[in-house]
């Protein structure tokens, strides 16, 4: 039974760690890290509004993370305020809106199993179900990227040009929200609401520091997000500890020793122009 | 041969077309405004531009050069007035005619952290014209010749942050180039060259790209500097064309 767990629950955070990794990477570069960031909170909200009105967690917060990434671009465009300042102010709806959906849940509110899971994460909650729908998702990313990459790519270089030459950079950069939206709510039942944006972040943070090239920076942020993902499952099982803080715990260990990693490349690297000066 | 077109401050001139040509520009009375801002940026500007000529305007900084060809890019959404770009409406139509145009911006250098090589940035300037932007092999050796073009091709494999001003700015020549356009647009293409490279593309570069059938719009705020074969030469201020001089 425990291995059964051990098992779903490594290959969720696989994939939703691989996910994780990709995304953050590809939103930093895209410097949409707040609609992002909105999209998570709305997902968080979802979830917290099925406690109160019923329903599955997911599909509520896939909606409304859905809906946002949609709406804000154009949100901003129609009220001609910045989009970060637009992305934010959603976020603070969203974040008093979670607390209040949470509060005014029937039952026990933060011992609840249920506000658990959507707060701190459980692998409990990890399904067959959830597996198979976590794998579709995996596999619709891994396609857009792979067929769109010239286009994805021209944008993550420079927007403006890209769009100058003629590539739809508002659909593409909607499309990979709404997809970061979708990681976010599928990643929320591992890791939970509170800490699932960093798992966006730190692995990308620990990739800058280790490549200068786009495909091995999306490609080492997923391989550190998903080596993060298997530490902290199994230490969450070791030490009876929330999986969702043990995961961000070992990406931070990895982003402290890829920090220091580069430090000594730059060092080196220093070294080696001097001397040949 | 010119025909004089009524303009807001002052009589323009404009070369005619030959039969079934279209104008590569047309701005028809264009004030574009940034956001939250009182004064336009561009003021009532009217002009043409026939294809397969070179077109220099000049000014200086603020005077409304970039946002002349930002707008006409429909990057920039003007307030009044129409823009055209290669006999298509701007914004309507834009797309389809911008997958004609070549552009070297004005903010070329990227960070030394830059995760992208020369080659990769050249292969983006194909991504648009193509079928969901996959390059075939083909589309490998466009790159390899543009770059040859500019001279660059030793450079194909490195990072484009660690390469030098001149070299980054030539990078984005050779990507606007690949795209064999029909509309080439560059904005102070030569504020990072050395002088043997400015003279290579203004003396043999462009005027070769006007021969296959080009047009050239090239911005720049050096008004001493005019590249061979320049039919015309547009003078801006203050966000208004103040001076329209054919060959």
């Amino acid at each position: 039974m425990i291995s059964g767990l051990i098992l779903n629950a490594l290959l969720a955070g696989t994939m939703a760690g691989s996910l994780c990794g990709c995304t953050g990477v590809l939103c930093t570069r895209m410097g949409v890290n707040t609609i992002a960031f909105a999209t998570a909170h709305a997902a968080l909200a979802g979830a917290a509004l099925s406690l109160v009105v019923g329903g599955d967690p997911i599909v509520l917060g896939l909606v409304l993370a859905l809906v946002t990434a949609v709406i804000l671009g154009p949100l901003s465009d129609h009220l001609r305020i910045p989009l970060d300042i637009t992305s934010m102010s959603m976020f603070s709806v969203y974040n008093a809106l979670t607390f209040i959906f949470l509060i005014i849940s029937p039952g026990a509110t933060l011992a609840s199993e249920k506000v658990g899971q959507i707060l701190w994460g459980s692998v409990l909650a990890v399904t067959l179900n959830y597996l198979i729908v976590l794998t579709t998702l995996t596999v619709i990313y891994i396609l857009f990227l792979v067929v769109f990459w010239g286009r994805i790519s021209s944008i993550l270089f420079n927007p403006k040009l890209a769009e100058a030459e003629g590539v739809n950079v508002k659909a593409y950069t909607y499309a990979l929200v709404a997809l970061a939206g979708a990681v976010t709510v599928f990643t929320l039942r591992i890791t939970g609401g509170f800490l699932v944006f960093s798992l966006l972040f730190i692995p990308a943070a620990s990739a800058l520091q280790l490549s200068e090239n786009i495909r091995k920076i999306v490609l080492a942020a997923s391989l550190l997000r998903l080596t993060s993902a298997i530490t902290g499952v199994g230490l969450s099982f070791t030490l009876h500890l929330p999986v969702g803080s043990c995961i961000v715990i070992g990406a931070a260990t990895i982003l402290a020793v890829a920090a220091t990693l580069s430090v000594f490349k730059r060092k080196r690297l220093l070294k080696t122009i001097s001397f040949q000066i | 041969m010119d025909t004089w077109l009524e303009g807001e401050v002052k009589l323009k001139p404009v070369q005619e077309l030959e039969k079934n040509e279209v104008y590569a520009v047309e701005f028809q009375g264009v004030s574009t405004y940034y956001f939250g801002e009182a004064k336009p940026a561009i003021t009532n500007v009217w002009l043409k531009i026939p294809p397969k000529s070179l077109t220099l305007i000049v000014g200086p900084n603020g005077s409304g050069k970039t946002t002349l060809l930002e707008t006409l890019l429909g990057l920039l959404k003007p307030k009044f007035g129409r823009v055209k770009l290669l006999g298509y409406d701007v914004p309507e139509q834009v797309n389809v005619a911008r997958r004609m145009c070549g552009y070297l911006p004005q903010d070329f250098m990227r960070p030394p952290g830059e995760p992208f090589s020369v080659k990769e940035i050249v292969g983006m300037g194909l991504a648009s014209n193509k079928p969901f932007g996959k390059l075939n092999e083909n589309d490998w050796l466009m790159v390899e010749e543009a770059l040859n073009l500019v001279g660059i091709d030793d450079l194909a494999n490195r990072p484009v942050g660690r390469l030098s001003g001149g070299q980054q700015q030539k990078v984005m020549l050779a990507r606007a180039l690949v795209r064999k356009p029909k509309l080439l647009l560059l904005d102070e293409p030569f504020s990072a060259l050395d002088e043997t490279s400015r003279r290579f593309i203004a003396e043999t570069l462009l005027p070769s790209l006007i021969e296959d059938g080009c047009t050239v719009v090239m911005v720049s705020h050096d008004v001493s500097f005019k590249p061979k074969g320049c039919t015309m030469t547009v003078r801006m201020n203050s966000g208004r064309i103040v001076e329209v001089n054919l060959r």
